[in-house]
């Protein structure tokens, strides 16, 4: 049984906007699914719509097994959500907070406390826990977010935007977390504008646009969909550009070569090839100046998808290590 | 996919809510009647214009109207005794207002969502955002009660003062329900002086200043049927005179109805909010 299974899912509003037009998709439990998209593009109101927040007006969508519009307390019970922001009271403290959640949630009172501990300290806040959370920063609350949507130890994780404003460090820390609740076997559910952190983190990627998903699959997958990684090549020195791209040509298909680059040449296998390109060359009495291996990324699929770009593409996640 | 995370018996076992688990929505309850006093105790003073409004009006229109107790057809009480009920109500509306302003806000800033993601029945997180107001209430009314003693109301008997409370306290949650029906139909702060407004055509269409028999005669009627009025005399009745069971249940009743009433749309208003 798919953790989260969507079918036809719609959300028209009052004034006859509809956000979301009828999208299908299934999440397989353990799984992190990448949902990416502009602003505008339906993602929240699609996450809204899975965390029982608002009511679908078409179609159907389960998670954890149970029907979001009509077993919403059971859904509730089964998830955790970090909404885009960290919507906390700056009034109390850390651990109030997370005893707050714990209550919220039902946890039986003796484990209140034991819980709030062993997650505060998990997302590395034990020292800060005792401070109001108007003095954290904007990573600090972003981890205690995170560690109060874990509170029960939910089956189903809803991650919106969460590293959305956060600087490489943060970023980074929540990024293991990610990992270690896909290591612990927890489903998570990462909406994010940022294309590397779907390439990171997603086992597979859904893209919506306009309200509909326009292409879902590994990252790997969908890249390989707009075409191979190709080999740039410069050379120092090249008296026959034509014996060198006969070389290249083995490889794989030639293409225009861009600017700076005297060869280009597609190659299925990727970084695996760039090895034996190199020897083939050496041996052949090239001196090779530069030579960089493309690949396409997500955001060549949206725009194959959608001809626009995502806005997060031009942002680099500056990324972790 | 390995699984070493809890276990689905585990995870289960953390937390929910069984139908019958009074024991933990009334931990739920608790728990959002302290998060909305802390900005009491850590905010004092965010809180004092609401305290001490009640009292300003009452001292500030015993000394206008101090004589309207000489009006024939008055009674044989004084107008400061008089009308220090009426800041109580005041207080209790002042409260409630607050209690929706407070959820606007709440809802501005994303922290309602995160109340509506828990499993907790709805109605019992409504519940623990209009139960603050009650308790928040008590601030207001014991300075007033306290200044009112010093400048020489007679203490009404601790029978009277707990009816008086327990009036007080249930229409500051009735006047709550209602301020929180708005922020929850507004979704904005602004829609403050509108929560606000309710309680007070509430009270003032009611013999707050002068006895029933006194008002112009349309305001008669309409002090008449408007239930705020017998929650009134339900408060006022220790302060003026001797405590009677039949000035108690109608205010009861009045009360019980205003909660019923608001709170119905409070929860109507709530459904609503997450359609």
């Amino acid at each position: 049984m798919a953790a989260i299974d969507v079918r036809g899912l719609e959300r028209e509003y009052k004034s006859g906007l509809k956000a979301v037009r009828g999208i299908d998709l299934a999440v397989e439990p353990g799984e992190v699914y990448g949902f990416l998209g502009p602003n505008g593009a339906g993602k929240t109101t699609t996450v809204r719509m899975l965390v029982t927040l608002l009511r679908p007006t078409g179609g159907s969508a389960t998670v954890a097994g149970f029907d979001v519009a009509t077993e919403p307390a059971k859904v509730r019970r089964r998830i955790g959500v970090a909404l885009q922001e960290a919507a906390l009271d700056q009034l109390m403290t850390g651990r109030e907070l997370m005893e707050l959640q714990a209550t919220l949630h039902g946890i039986p009172a003796k484990q209140v406390a034991d819980r709030a501990d062993e997650l505060i300290g998990r997302v590395g806040l034990s020292q800060a826990a005792e401070r109001r959370v108007g003095t954290y920063s904007g990573g600090m609350r972003r981890r205690l977010d995170l560690a109060m949507a874990l509170i029960h130890a939910p089956e189903v994780l809803f991650l919106d935007e969460p590293t959305t404003g956060l600087d490489p460090t943060s970023r980074s820390t929540l990024w293991d977390e990610v990992r270690r609740l896909k290591a612990d076997g927890t489903t998570v559910f990462l909406t994010t504008q940022y294309l590397e952190e779907a390439d990171q983190l997603a086992d597979r990627v859904g893209i919506i646009a306009d309200g509909l998903i326009v292409a879902e699959g590994t990252p790997a997958a969908l890249k390989a969909e707009v075409g191979l990684p190709h080999l740039d090549v410069s050379f120092a020195d090249c008296p026959d550009l034509s014996r060198a791209k006969e070389l290249l040509g083995r490889f794989g298909e030639l293409r225009p070569a861009p600017e700076g680059a005297d060869v280009s040449v597609a190659v299925a296998k990727g970084a695996e090839e760039i090895a034996p390109v190199v020897r083939v060359l050496d041996e052949a009495g090239f001196t090779v100046a530069s030579l960089e291996l493309v690949e396409p990324s997500l955001d060549d699929v949206f725009a194959e998808k959608t001809g626009r770009h995502l806005e997060g593409a031009a942002e680099p996640a500056a990324a972790p290590a | 996919m390995s699984t070493v995370g809890p276990t689905a018996e585990e995870r289960h076992a953390l937390g929910g809510f069984e139908r019958a688990d009074l024991r933990r929505q009334l931990a739920v309850v608790i728990a959002l009647v302290r998060r909305a006093l802390n900005e009491i105790t850590r905010v004092p003073g965010a809180s004092i214009p609401g305290v001490l409004a009640p009292t300003i009006f009452v001292i500030g229109l015993s000394s206008v109207f101090g004589q309207a107790d000489q009006v024939p057809g008055f009674g044989a009480v004084d107008f400061k005794t008089f009308v220090v009920p009426v800041g109580f109500l005041q207080a209790a509306g002042f409260t409630g207002a607050a209690t929706g302003v407070n959820l606007a806000r709440d809802i501005e800033q994303g922290w309602f969502d995160r109340l509506l993601l828990c499993p907790a029945p709805r109605l019992t997180v409504l519940a623990g955002v209009v139960a603050s107001a009650a308790l928040r209430c008590l601030l207001p009314v014991s300075f007033l009660f306290a200044v009112a003693m010093t400048i020489g109301v007679d203490f009404p008997g601790i029978g009277g003062l707990l009816i008086a409370l327990l009036l007080i306290m249930g229409l500051a949650s009735a006047f709550a329900c209602y301020a929180v029906t708005l922020a929850l139909r507004f979704r904005t702060q602004q829609a403050a002086p509108l929560m606000q407004m309710g309680s007070f055509v509430g009270v003032l269409f009611t013999p707050a200043y002068v006895p029933k028999e006194l008002l112009a005669g349309w305001l008669e009627a309409v002090a008449t049927v408007n239930p705020v009025t017998q929650v009134l005399i339900g408060v006022r009745q220790s302060f003026v005179g001797e405590t009677s069971w039949g000035e108690t249940w109608p205010a009861l009743l009045a009360v019980a109805g205003l909660i019923l009433l608001f709170g119905a749309f409070a929860a109507r208003g709530l459904r609503r909010y997450a359609s």
